[in-house]
């Protein structure tokens, strides 16, 4: 038995989950949600991660970024080694990819904001 | 009393530990104590009637130690081998008002400070009230230049660009029996102490005037001509108005050491390398026996006293808008009036200071119980302060001599040093009367030293301050705002600071671009969010006008770094 | 009055609507303002409009309205996309010093870097957010070194002017910026020994714990709280003591460590200064004005939404609330009615809106509450006098995470009562 908070939505189900017997079974979660999340963080925990980027421009030093889609958890801290060592020099903006497929992870690195465009 | 006399008294206190003696106008105490409040007790008791003498502390304290005077990380020869006709040591209000008042002699003069800014200390530290003058002993330095100080007041601000309120004082009496006694007691004081304005109102008068005091307040003592003035602001204006008329200030340095050659000082050691002074001038607040002592010159011991004052919103402001205190004729024993309410000049409401007693002459950290006694005892004055509308408090240290008077005379031992020592409250409201008196000690004393001393024919005694745009009207705003658009544009929403008055800042004549002495001058941070808005934005104007990075830009002090640097390192090689 | 030549941004003299404050709740309601017809003036004191979701940089926006996790910026951003296809007219870097209430609306004074001017509207939007609560404000004492930083400045420092504000840190506090910047800290490079609390329970969301302390393994201290701060320059220690059930700091169990930086997150208060300064009657409880269903307050043409109004725990909520505000203001017009008053027990926290018009209409009204303390199995029962209008069950309720309702009251709810009753009963934890 294991007690696991649901981060998929605000509501932050508490959710016990029972694998003893091959068969993995969710309770307290309020929506389907929760099993798959449930799933994958018995499984392989998967996070998505928000940072930013340096950028070549003196009005925003650096510009927000996140990962397009979910990474595995202990990936973490390699994808931030990655983002830490980009500079962005064009204008880009919002949704532009930044770094493409970060680590062969499948996802991307994307600007979450228009300032440098606008 | 005479000195067996004194040692009947000391051999009272904490089991006998203390030991007096007599020499050169000094009452010596000595022994050994791990009880402050003892050693405190036994040179109160060691106070001669005789004015000229002073006790002096060489008690060895043993329940606690002072940490070292803190001194610049800076270390440099910036002011090696300079020569001053004058050298002031001490940036508060004591050395900024007599710097200023010299400036008016064609005289190189150096003020050195051993902070990053002025009124660092007591000046930048406490409650801003410019007194009325009741209250002090007959005969005393403090009653003679409370008067004459508080006076000037009106001009100096005038001349030197400070706001300042006459906004009178009240001192509030619950008990109606009395009335006469005060009534003889006020009649007296005017005779003794020439405030001829001090008046007793009854109850109903006062509380048409101020509805927000205690309404149990029977009658109350009133002085029209108390006022606040914000004592930073003071002080750095008189500073500013030495360095327009020639005056250099530098700051980040600390006196370190003294060289003394036939009853003179011949140099002094800074941290920024060794001056060779005519005249010195110590004006070193908590530090001045320190001072006297590296003279060869300590006939007097400061001992130092903490005080604690909290700031409230200025929602608050509207409750009360003059300086209001609560007296009763119980526990009248300790050396201060036992703090007070006081509607400053920016709108707020300060409330304190307590008194304690310390062996620390620079610890400011602040305690709870300050913060509630004062408390406890000012919600007697008015029942609309509250704790819930505190938006920061402050502890500075106050420097009196035992005698609780000031010491303002040319050195006994050495002849070329003028001490301006032991200045506590009311020393705010005498600075510009005692500058003046110091002014011409100084001249004597180089005259005397067959250096000629000349009037400065450019001395200008008005100082232009910044503008201050949320106090203008819309029109003139507007017109302030076309001559310079940083003008409107806001930075600090509480206080409502413009990115224009932030850069006058950094452009005055004393530039400490830091984000405290940016807050002293024009104030973003002061306010109800102290500054969790506005001091990424200060941070980044600081940067851009001196041209540093980011993380180079400190709060004060060379070591209170802000940040640590960008987060990111980027690509190794940017095109 | 409008004697000043400088509008450079702003066209008219007149508008229907003005807005302050162009963050969520202010770009929401200016767009649904334009859509209701009324001409709109948005006033944004900064640069950029997006308030401070310009540095919440992190994810989880916009889960309710979107169906999609989205950054702080990107939330900001399709509204402000979406205010291009209005007609509302928008000036930045533009300050309010003072608002006048008038016989036929309000006058705005505005400072920019064109100079000063006022404005006139029907009527007036206030969505100007809220601060944080200081250092000075819990009662923290000892020295005033650098290092100490509520939890949005540090966010500002780090994701808008990249800079990192420490790099040993405690945190005070398990509000939910408190948590993110736990998080955002660690990713960044800094160390962060832990998460206090003098609450007994969390402050922040749940996930944000989960994801941003325990991910991380960062602890979560509770009871406990930061008493004093040492160092003369930059901060070199904290000293933390545990707290009683009054969050009363007990004698002895102080503790001091070693840490170069502190981040607050001890609470939000809604920024009401301008609202008071126009006579606007604040609920003690939410620290913002009192409102009625149409999140008009106490003045009639002032509407309030968003952290001005209470502290929301999702920006969803908060554009929600500017758009209510936004379709009410565009619609206001001179008429008085009775009210009935909200009243709610004492297990409940606060309900806004507080009142509830009676103009003999259907509708529908939105009703956001938190509970005062942790509760499992309980129920909400909401009166209108005698009539039960809804009964709702659930499984928990957690102060930190505000409740939404939307209750349908007909003309018939609404006649001949004098209060609307919110009634939570249950088992507290």
């Amino acid at each position: 038995m294991i007690e696991l908070t649901c981060i998929e939505c605000p509501n932050g189900c508490a959710m016990t989950v029972d694998n003893s017997e091959n068969e993995i079974k969710v309770t307290g979660n309020r929506c389907k949600r929760g099993v798959s999340f449930a799933v994958s963080e018995l499984t392989n925990p998967m996070r998505t991660i928000c940072s930013t980027v340096k950028t070549a421009f003196d009005f925003c030093p650096v510009l927000p970024v996140r990962v397009s889609g979910e990474i595995p958890k202990d990936k973490i801290f390699e994808v931030m080694a990655v983002i830490n060592k980009t500079t962005v020099k064009n204008k880009v903006r919002r949704g532009d990819i930044i770094i493409p497929d970060v680590l062969n992870l499948g996802v991307d690195i994307i600007a979450t904001s228009d300032i440098l465009s606008t | 009393m005479n000195i067996k006399s004194v040692q009947k008294k000391l051999d009272k206190i904490d089991g006998g530990s203390f030991k007096v003696s007599e020499a050169d106008n000094m009452r010596i105490v000595t022994g050994t104590s791990g009880d402050w409040n003892a050693i405190i007790s036994a040179c109160q008791a060691a106070v001669s009637s005789d004015k000229n003498i002073h006790v002096v502390n060489k008690v060895k304290f043993t329940g606690g130690q002072d940490a070292p005077m803190r001194v610049p990380e800076i270390c440099d020869n910036s002011l090696e081998g300079e020569e001053p006709d004058v050298l002031i040591i001490g940036g508060g209000i004591s050395g900024a008002s007599i710097a200023r008042e010299m400036s008016k002699h064609k005289l190189n003069i150096l003020l050195v400070e051993k902070e990053s800014d002025l009124a660092m200390q007591a000046s930048g530290r406490n409650d801003g009230e410019v007194h009325p003058g009741v209250d002090l002993s007959k005969g005393s330095l403090k009653q003679h230049y409370v008067l004459l100080g508080n006076r000037m007041y009106g001009d100096v601000c005038r001349d030197l660009g400070v706001p300042f309120e006459r906004c009178g004082q009240y001192v509030g009496f619950t008990q109606k029996s009395l009335k006469p006694v005060i009534a003889a007691y006020v009649l007296m004081r005017k005779n003794i102490d020439g405030v001829k304005d001090t008046v007793l109102l009854s109850g109903e008068e006062l509380h048409k005037r101020e509805p927000n005091l205690n309404k149990d307040f029977k009658f109350a003592i009133y002085n029209p001509s108390a006022g606040c003035v914000c004592p930073y602001g003071l002080t750095i204006a008189y500073a500013e108005n030495a360095v327009q008329n020639g005056v250099r200030v530098s700051l980040n340095t600390a006196v370190l050491g003294m060289k003394v050659k036939s009853e003179k000082i011949t140099e002094v050691v800074t941290n920024r390398g060794t001056v060779y002074p005519k005249i010195v001038i110590n004006a070193a607040g908590v530090f001045a026996d320190n001072i006297a002592e590296m003279a060869h010159d300590m006939f007097f011991s400061i001992h130092p006293r903490r005080g604690t004052n909290s700031i409230l919103d200025k929602k608050a402001g509207k409750y009360i808008h003059c300086i209001s205190s609560i007296k009763k004729l119980t526990n009248n024993k300790s050396h201060t009036k036992g703090g007070g309410i006081l509607h400053t000049v920016h709108g707020n409401l300060l409330v304190g200071p307590d008194a304690v007693e310390t062996w620390e002459k620079e610890n400011v950290a602040t305690n709870p119980e300050s913060i509630d006694n004062v408390f406890n005892k000012q919600r007697e004055t008015s029942d609309k302060i509250s704790k819930r509308d505190i938006i920061t408090y402050f502890t500075g240290v106050r420097a009196p001599t035992f005698e609780e008077d000031f010491i303002i005379e040319k050195g006994r031992n050495t002849a070329n040093i003028i001490h301006c020592a032991g200045i506590q409250s009311p020393g705010l409201t005498t600075a510009p009367a005692v500058a003046l008196d110091i002014e011409k000690m100084a001249v004597e004393m180089l005259t005397g030293m067959g250096i000629s001393v000349r009037t400065n024919t450019e001395f200008n005694p008005k100082r232009e301050p910044i503008p201050v745009l949320r106090n203008m009207s819309d029109e003139e705003r507007s017109k302030k705002i076309l001559e310079n658009p940083d003008y409107g544009e806001i930075v600090c929403r509480c206080e409502e600071v413009s990115k224009g008055e932030i850069i006058d800042a950094l452009k005055s004549p004393i530039c400490v671009p830091t984000v405290d002495g940016i807050k002293k001058r024009v104030r973003p941070g002061m306010g109800r969010c102290q500054g969790g808005f506005c001091s990424p934005a200060v941070v980044k104007i600081i940067a851009e006008f001196t041209g540093k990075n980011l993380s180079d830009v400190r709060k004060s002090s060379e070591s209170s770094v802000i940040l640590y640097g960008g987060t990111k390192e980027g690509e190794a090689d940017e095109q | 009055m409008s004697s000043e030549p400088n509008r450079a941004n702003i066209k008219k003299s007149y508008y229907d609507v003005i807005v302050i404050g162009g963050g969520p709740a202010g770009l929401a309601a200016a767009i649904e303002a334009d859509k209701n017809g009324a001409s709109v003036l948005l006033v944004e004191r900064e640069q950029r409009l997006g308030g401070i979701l310009k540095q919440c940089i992190h994810d989880g926006f916009g889960l309710v309205r979107f169906k999609e996790k989205l950054s702080g910026p990107e939330y900001a951003e399709r509204f402000t996309d979406m205010l291009k296809d209005t007609d509302v007219e928008i000036t930045v870097l533009t300050f309010v010093t003072a608002a006048h209430r008038t016989s036929s609306g309000f006058d705005i004074t505005l400072v920019s870097r064109d100079g000063v001017c006022t404005v006139s509207s029907k009527s007036l939007i206030l969505a100007t957010g809220c601060r944080e609560r200081t250092a000075k404000q819990v009662f923290i004492h000892g020295t005033r070194p650098s290092g100490i930083f509520t939890a949005g400045t540090a966010q500002n420092f780090t994701n808008i002017l990249g800079q990192l504000p420490c790099k040993k840190c405690v945190i005070l506090g398990s509000g939910d910026i408190g948590l993110i910047m736990a998080r955002r800290l660690t990713l960044e490079g800094a160390e962060v020994i832990g998460v206090y609390e003098a609450k007994p329970t969390p402050s922040g969301l749940t996930r944000n714990i989960h994801q941003c302390l325990h991910d991380f393994g960062i602890p979560l201290y509770l009871s406990k709280t930061v008493t004093r701060v040492f160092g003369s320059d930059r901060l070199t220690a904290v000293e933390i003591s545990s707290v009683d059930k009054n969050m009363t700091p007990i004698p002895g169990t102080e503790e001091k460590i070693e840490c170069d930086g502190l981040i607050l997150s001890v609470g939000l208060i809604p920024e009401n200064e301008l609202a008071e300064d126009l006579g606007v009657e604040i609920d003690p409880k939410t620290k913002g004005p009192l409102c009625d269903e149409n999140l008009m307050t106490s003045v009639p043409g002032i509407f309030s939404c968003g952290n001005a109004l209470h502290v929301n725990d999702l920006v969803d909520y908060v554009s929600e609330s500017g758009e209510t505000a936004g379709k009410a203001a565009a619609l206001y017009s001179q008429k008085n009615y009775a009210y009935a008053a909200v009243n709610a027990n004492s297990d409940i926290s606060y309900v806004v809106p507080e009142k509830i018009t009676l103009d003999g209409m259907d509708k529908d009204v939105i009703f956001y509450f938190r509970s005062r303390e942790i509760m499992n199995a309980c129920t909400l029962t909401v009166k209108a006098g005698d009539k039960e209008l809804l009964k709702k069950k659930y499984a928990f309720l957690r102060p930190p995470e505000m409740e939404r309702l939307k209750i349908r009251f007909s003309a018939d709810d609404l006649k001949d009562i004098g209060e609307i009753e919110f009634l939570l009963e249950g088992e507290k934890v």
